[in-house]
């Protein structure tokens, strides 16, 4: 039954700006509905025994409940930040008051799109559920309607709608390889049990395409162009929403393929292939990262490294590389969300993106400002906080199954990219403010988001809660086979 | 027989689209395609007489012969644009190209994949080869109007690979791609119009505010 609320919730909210017209009310009554699923999702977990469904739609398994738990945290978080951010962006004349209206319907159609990713059972329709989140999200993408952002879309709806033609191209390939052994529904489950009796060729070949496919979607370099421009354009709950969160859709649909693919054909190519574009990944944020400017794209960069680091984990395999990769997905959807939210709060009180302008955040948004560095060094792998231990457990992985150039050239790039990640921001972070730069005073419903967000960065490096740690390996189990 | 014919007419028009020069000998050319893939689909349906199968065929013939080239032409009106598709590479080698990569699909298909019938192998390859040749319209064409079109022709490709190795994708899936091409294509419309405003032209080579 939660499953349908879940999926009721943001359908409700997204018609709601055609009732509700103060853009306050609706904002607030979008983040209460948000506490709710994020509530359904926790539920969803807690609750023993769920994988049957009622509805012949669905298919929800440990895995697919480990991931709406993820999206529901960061749309929850978005939702309220949202509230105070359009507000501001209303008072500063950038939109209007019906924009903003607009804003919430398409902020509940982007996640209702994410959050029925996971759950569709028939792999054809997760497929156009995928289509659907970028379609939706385009229009958060080219929000401002400046040159920038609409040339952003456009480029990020045409390599998406490129990428997503290969991975449907795959989907038939598999469907033809299922086909043929009897089944011909495109089902998961039922294209899981007839996997091993599948042409091995035809699965490699099918999965080659979903992987670039979907890949394009995930952000994986070489197939990343449209990331960075869409990142750093869209308005910035929504980039928290694309990087933490859209992302991660992706990976999930490409690890169900996987498991087909491993039944068939054995774990080896596909684990290959994740570590080769996991390190061309790295490699390519690493230098971008070195050599950039403006920090929402630094941090969009910085996305294509994390999810580098996840298919490096899903790569080295093992119960302990798929629980790190796992946990990673987690880790990087909240550490990512606080930081987008850190450098909205930057830029929209400096009213600039650059990096080698804004100085002395520390002093002049003392909150915002301490966030942003905790943030920093969390997002960089420092302990105690939850992606340091994630980084570790995929390292582990790499040097117990004795990748031993994988593992080192991992290494050497999370080190570079800590060095410039930290000489980037300790230039926004410290130094004087600018004259007459009034302290900044965040709103309550901010200093919340970063507070929560904060929260879990923290104990999760400290205490794995044990009804998580039990759903990541019984996903960890899905991956393997089980 | 027919199926044949059929076939021959979209590999031949998605060739015209490449030699095209002007946007609306392109959309023509789309839409006669279409037209082929629907007789193809129609007379599957004939030959299978599968309920399903004509409700697909209607629809096809619906959005992508009707509908989606309508769709178009209005956008080539009114954003009064030139007539230029933005051509990147000249026509003639345009077509060697596509000829060879029709080719490619052809060695790709009888030495990777084996079927069991030589027909079916034939279908798609061919189908192989207009999803290829939608790719190259979308990279070589630096109008959005004309990347729209390599979309859909990359569209039309996938949708004959699924009649071609295994008589179609289920029925439901049919119907939800559908949709979803035809909001894709309505909301790349969108984003036309407000390019064509922003910039006062939709030539995507010259979109270049974003660096790095």
């Amino acid at each position: 039954m939660n499953i349908l609320f879940i999926l009721i919730t943001p359908f409700i909210l997204a018609v709601l700006p055609g009732v509700v017209k103060k853009s306050k009310t609706l904002g607030i009554l979008n983040a209460i509905g948000y506490l709710f699923v994020l509530l359904c999702s926790l539920w969803l977990i807690l609750k023993p025994g769920l994988s049957v469904s009622p509805f012949k739609l669905f298919y929800i398994d440990e895995l697919s409940v480990f991931f709406i738990f993820t999206i529901s945290i960061v749309t929850f978080a978005a939702a309220l930040f949202s509230i105070d951010y359009i507000e501001r962006d209303i008072d500063s004349l950038l939109i209007s008051r019906n924009k903003a209206r607009a804003y919430y319907t398409f902020f509940n159609i982007f996640s209702l799109s994410m959050f029925f990713v996971p759950m569709v059972k028939n792999l054809a329709l997760v497929w156009v559920a995928i289509e659907m989140t970028t379609l939706a999200s385009a229009f958060l993408v080219g929000f401002y309607n400046t040159k920038a952002s609409i040339e952003a879309a456009w480029k990020y709806i045409m390599v998406c709608s490129v990428g997503i033609i290969f991975a449907l191209f795959g989907t038939i390939v598999f469907y033809y390889a299922s086909s043929s052994v009897g089944v011909k529904n495109l089902n998961w489950a039922d294209m899981v049990s007839v996997s091993r009796g599948m042409d091995k060729n035809l699965v490699k070949i099918a999965f080659l395409f979903i992987l670039v496919g979907y890949g394009t979607k995930a952000g994986l370099a070489p197939m990343h162009t449209w990331l960075p421009d869409a990142h750093s354009q869209a308005i910035s709950p929504i980039s928290a929403l694309l990087s933490g969160v859209l992302l991660k859709t992706a990976i999930y649909v490409i690890l169900r393929f996987t498991i087909i693919t491993n039944e068939c054909a054995g774990g080896d190519f596909s684990s290959k292939l994740f570590i080769i574009f996991a390190l061309i990944s790295l490699g390519v944020s690493a230098g971008f990262i070195i050599i950039q400017k403006q920090m929402k794209r630094l941090l969009a960069y910085s996305s294509i490294e994390h999810v580098g680091v996840i298919f490096l984990g899903f790569g080295f395999g093992g119960a302990i590389g798929l629980y790190g990769a796992l946990f990673h997905v987690l880790n990087h959807a909240i550490t990512k969300s606080l930081m987008f939210f850190g450098a909205a709060n930057i830029i929209k009180k400096y009213k600039k993106d650059n990096m080698n302008i804004i100085k002395g955040v520390i002093s002049s948004m003392p909150f915002t400002g301490a966030m942003f560095i905790l943030g920093m060094f969390a997002l960089t792998g420092m302990p105690p906080f939850s992606i340091f231990f994630s980084e570790l457990l995929i390292l582990m992985a790499g040097l117990g199954s004795g990748l031993y150039l994988a593992s080192g050239l991992y290494l050497f790039f999370i080190a570079l990219i800590f060095g410039g990640i930290l000489f980037h921001f300790s230039k926004v972070l410290f130094g004087s403010k600018p004259d007459g730069m009034e302290d900044a005073k965040e709103g309550v419903s901010v200093k919340v988001v970063f507070v929560f967000l904060f929260i879990l960065m923290a104990v999760l490096g400290l205490v794995m809660p044990g009804f998580l740690n039990k759903i990541i390996v019984s996903s960890v189990a899905i991956l393997e086979g089980a | 027989m027919s199926m044949y014919i059929f076939l021959i007419g979209i590999i031949i028009m998605s060739y015209s689209m490449v030699t095209a020069k002007r946007m609306t000998s392109l959309i023509a050319s789309f839409r006669m395609q279409s037209l082929f893939l629907f007789l193809a689909t129609f007379f599957m349906a004939m030959k299978e007489k599968s309920v399903e199968l004509y409700i697909v065929a209607g629809l096809l013939l619906l959005l992508k012969v009707v509908l989606i080239p309508k769709f178009l032409s209005d956008i080539v009106k009114k954003v009064k644009m030139e007539e230029g598709i933005g051509l990147f590479l000249n026509p003639l080698v345009s077509l060697l190209i596509a000829v060879f990569l029709t080719y490619i699909s052809y060695i790709f298909t009888t030495r990777v994949i084996i079927f069991e019938a030589d027909a079916q192998a034939l279908s798609f390859s061919a189908s192989l080869s207009v999803t290829m040749i939608g790719l190259f319209i979308m990279i070589f064409r630096m109008k959005a109007l004309s990347q729209v079109i390599g979309f859909l022709v990359m569209e039309n490709g996938l949708f004959l690979v699924a009649s071609a190795v295994s008589g179609g994708m289920p029925f439901f899936v049919e119907i939800a791609i559908f949709m979803d091409v035809f909001v894709s294509v309505v909301i790349f419309g969108i984003f036309i119009y407000r390019i064509n405003k922003l910039f006062t032209h939709i030539d995507v080579s010259r979109l270049n505010t974003l660096r790095r």
